[in-house]
């Protein structure tokens, strides 16, 4: 890794420089959340932000999109995407987008999903925790890599980890902008980092975890969430992990036709229904308890589908808390 | 965009040939003469079906990779799509993706007992893995114990039929259990009194013998099939290893991406598409839901 310091008076040049290389995206601040939008310039950006309602998968697994054009019979594929920022990324996020790399980029590699990802330019930003997060606990309060540059606040300016080829190239062709590191910008970098370990509220203890749930399959804790749960799939929505699609082929006129894709909820009653209307996942209990084993699945090379970014916790209009049912749900095994 | 594993090939439908009043077997040849030399597959896998402007959906392989030249996908008309799928004719076009899945592993199997228990539209997989034995030869018996409602519902008739009365010379015993009684199945009952009966697929196990060290099992039917089976076979100490099922669930992309058909917790995760569809029992076994 190579750091390089930015100082605050050059911020507004480098997000200018930015700008040039595709439409750049940053957090908003929309009534009372934040939203990832484009943005023409620093000011219009809020980024002491602890998170966006919808995480930055929308720029590469988009909530709908086409896949295909039908014309007089044959399929056209859609073409046209183009490089693009994406500014003020948190750890927990970047993480998140590792896990899609795991399903998309595996083969085979869907080709929409790897464009964009190769398209994008990733900045990423610290963060302090809010009385949701619980990411520490799962070790994705810290990005090591998935990004292009990371800027950590200091009090006078950003320690900048860069954390890819082109972000090195980027630095190299500002390079008028970036300072040495000091001594006393690591002292101040460190203390942030110590204060922010410090501030969590919560966290998701990982010991045994997968196998406590497997265990406690018939648990009537999951029962009694189930029962609370609207069913609105909100947490599927909003989940940076989340990726479940369905397509549908529409017609826009009498002579072509299209197949796009869009979010689909395992919370959705169709979601296992396969022909003659025989349902896999038939009560709202069974897929209540799926999409809590998803998230949960402990994947050797990659960890938990959960990066403990609290936005299910959030926007649940039920107010149902992650990690009090991971744990009711292990307790009750006690 | 080169390489999309969404894009599906043209085929077009060389025969439409009606197996019941509900299944048709469509026989397939892809246009491009490059893929239709280079396409294979193992029996179990699947491919998904691409009708354009109406959407796409999964059916299992059911003639075998011996056979070179075209593929037969055996298609029950259930619902929208399938439907349309049931209009159409001799040369038109569908789409076809795929091979997708595991498929059962033939190669390993080889020289062994093969026990297929077929019920139903389980038989479309089942007779992908039957042609091949019988093509290659390469297995040492091979028992078809099939289960159907009813006469009108028997798939490849001809088929079975003809198995029926000559496939003990081919190493291959047909059993046949129906559940509704017609004139036409207590006449096949009356010629093949010991292999065709009343009743559903684990009577057919009745009075069967099998080297149970040296076969193993492969079974494909409705979701409730499998629990009945599988007690027979454990019963008779087959190992959970040699029981191979195929199994079903919704797909949209075929290729572990969608999320539809993803089974089990947080110990253990598949993809029936990308996993599957052709799992053991030990597979069972670890995986909650998958049967
Ligand atoms: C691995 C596999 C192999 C199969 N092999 C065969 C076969 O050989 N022969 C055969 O007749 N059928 C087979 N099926 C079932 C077949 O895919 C469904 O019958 C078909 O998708 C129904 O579509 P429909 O629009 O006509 O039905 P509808 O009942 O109208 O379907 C409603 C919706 O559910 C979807 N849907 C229903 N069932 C499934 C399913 N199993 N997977 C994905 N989507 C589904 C449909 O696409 C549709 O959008 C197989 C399924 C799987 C998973
Ligand atoms: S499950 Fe909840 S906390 Fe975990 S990544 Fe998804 S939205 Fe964030
Ligand atoms: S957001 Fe809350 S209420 Fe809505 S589906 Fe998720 S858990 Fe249920
Ligand atoms: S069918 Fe899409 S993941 Fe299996």
């Amino acid at each position: 890794m190579r750091y390089v310091k930015l100082p605050s008076e050059n911020f507004g040049e480098f997000f200018n420089f930015l700008q040039r290389l595709g439409p750049t995206y940053g957090p908003v601040k929309e009534g009372k959340t934040h939203h990832f939008r484009e943005v023409k310039g620093v000011s219009e950006m809020d980024l002491n932000y602890t998170r966006t309602m919808l995480p930055p998968k929308k720029f590469f697994v988009r909530p709908r999109e086409r896949l295909f054009r039908l014309e007089n019979g044959w399929w056209k594929e859609e073409d046209g995407e183009r490089p693009f920022v994406l500014f003020g990324v948190h750890a927990c996020d970047i993480h998140g987008l590792k896990i899609l790399d795991k399903v998309y980029l595996s083969d085979p590699v869907d080709p929409y999903y790897s464009k964009r990802r190769q398209n994008a330019f990733i900045v990423g930003i610290s963060c302090m925790p809010d009385e949701y997060c619980f990411c520490k606990s799962l070790g994705t309060h810290f990005a090591m890599d998935g990004f292009d540059l990371f800027l950590h606040e200091l009090p006078d300016g950003w320690l900048v980890r860069i954390g890819s080829v082109r972000g090195h190239e980027v630095a190299w062709e500002n390079e008028k902008l970036f300072e040495e590191v000091t001594d006393e910008d690591l002292r101040h970098f460190k203390e942030f980092e110590e204060k922010r370990a410090k501030a969590f509220q919560k966290e998701l203890p990982q010991e045994g975890l997968a196998d406590m749930l497997d265990l406690a399959y018939n648990s009537p804790v999951w029962k009694k969430y189930a029962e609370k749960c609207l069913a609105c799939g909100n947490c599927n929505m909003v989940c940076p992990t989340c990726r479940c699609y369905e397509v549908c082929d529409r017609w826009v006129d009498a002579y072509s036709s299209v197949r796009e894709r869009r979010y689909d909820s395992c919370f959705m009653e169709s979601h296992g229904i396969v022909a003659g209307g025989h349902n896999f996942r038939p009560t709202r209990l069974d897929r209540f308890r799926h999409r809590y084993y998803c998230k949960s699945y402990f994947d050797p090379s990659s960890g938990f589908n959960c990066v403990g970014c609290g936005r299910c916790d959030e926007f649940c209009p039920a107010k149902i808390e992650h990690v009090k049912v991971l744990e009711e749900v292990r307790g009750s095994l006690r | 965009m080169t390489g999309n594993p969404y894009q599906s090939h043209d085929a077009r439908i060389l025969e439409v040939k009606d197996l019941t009043p509900r299944e048709k077997l469509f026989t397939l040849r892809f246009i491009d003469p490059e893929i239709n030399e280079s396409f294979t597959f193992k029996p179990g896998q699947f491919v998904i079906v691409d009708v354009r402007g109406f959407g796409e959906f999964p059916i299992s392989l059911c003639s075998s990779p011996t056979r070179k030249g075209y593929i037969q996908l055996c298609i029950r008309k259930v619902g929208r799509m399938t439907k349309f799928v049931h209009k159409m004719k001799e040369g038109d076009v569908v789409g076809i993706r795929g091979p997708y899945g595991n498929g059962f592993p033939m190669e390993n199997m080889e020289g062994s007992n093969l026990i297929l228990v077929a019920g139903g539209l389980g038989m479309a997989p089942l007779r992908s893995v039957l042609w091949y034995t019988l093509d290659t030869g390469k297995y040492e018996h091979v028992w078809l114990l099939y289960g159907t409602k009813a006469y009108e519902d028997i798939l490849f008739r001809d088929e079975i039929i003809h198995l029926l009365k000559h496939g003990e010379t081919m190493n291959c015993t047909v059993k046949m259990a129906y559940e509704i009684e017609s004139p036409s199945c207590i006449y096949l009952e009356r010629g093949f009194s010991e292999r065709v009966c009343r009743g559903v697929v684990t009577d057919l196990f009745r009075g069967e013998s099998f080297d149970i060290e040296n076969s193993y099992a492969l079974i494909c039917g409705p979701p409730i099939m499998y629990r009945f089976v599988i007690r027979e076979l454990l019963n008779r100490k087959l190992s959970p290893g040699r029981i191979y099922m195929t199994l079903e669930r919704r797909m949209r992309c075929g290729v572990g991406k969608c999320g539809h058909c993803v089974v089990g917790t947080s110990v253990s995760m598949k993809y029936i598409c990308r996993d599957g569809p052709v799992f053991t029992y030990w597979d069972a076994l670890s995986t909650r839901g998958l049967i």
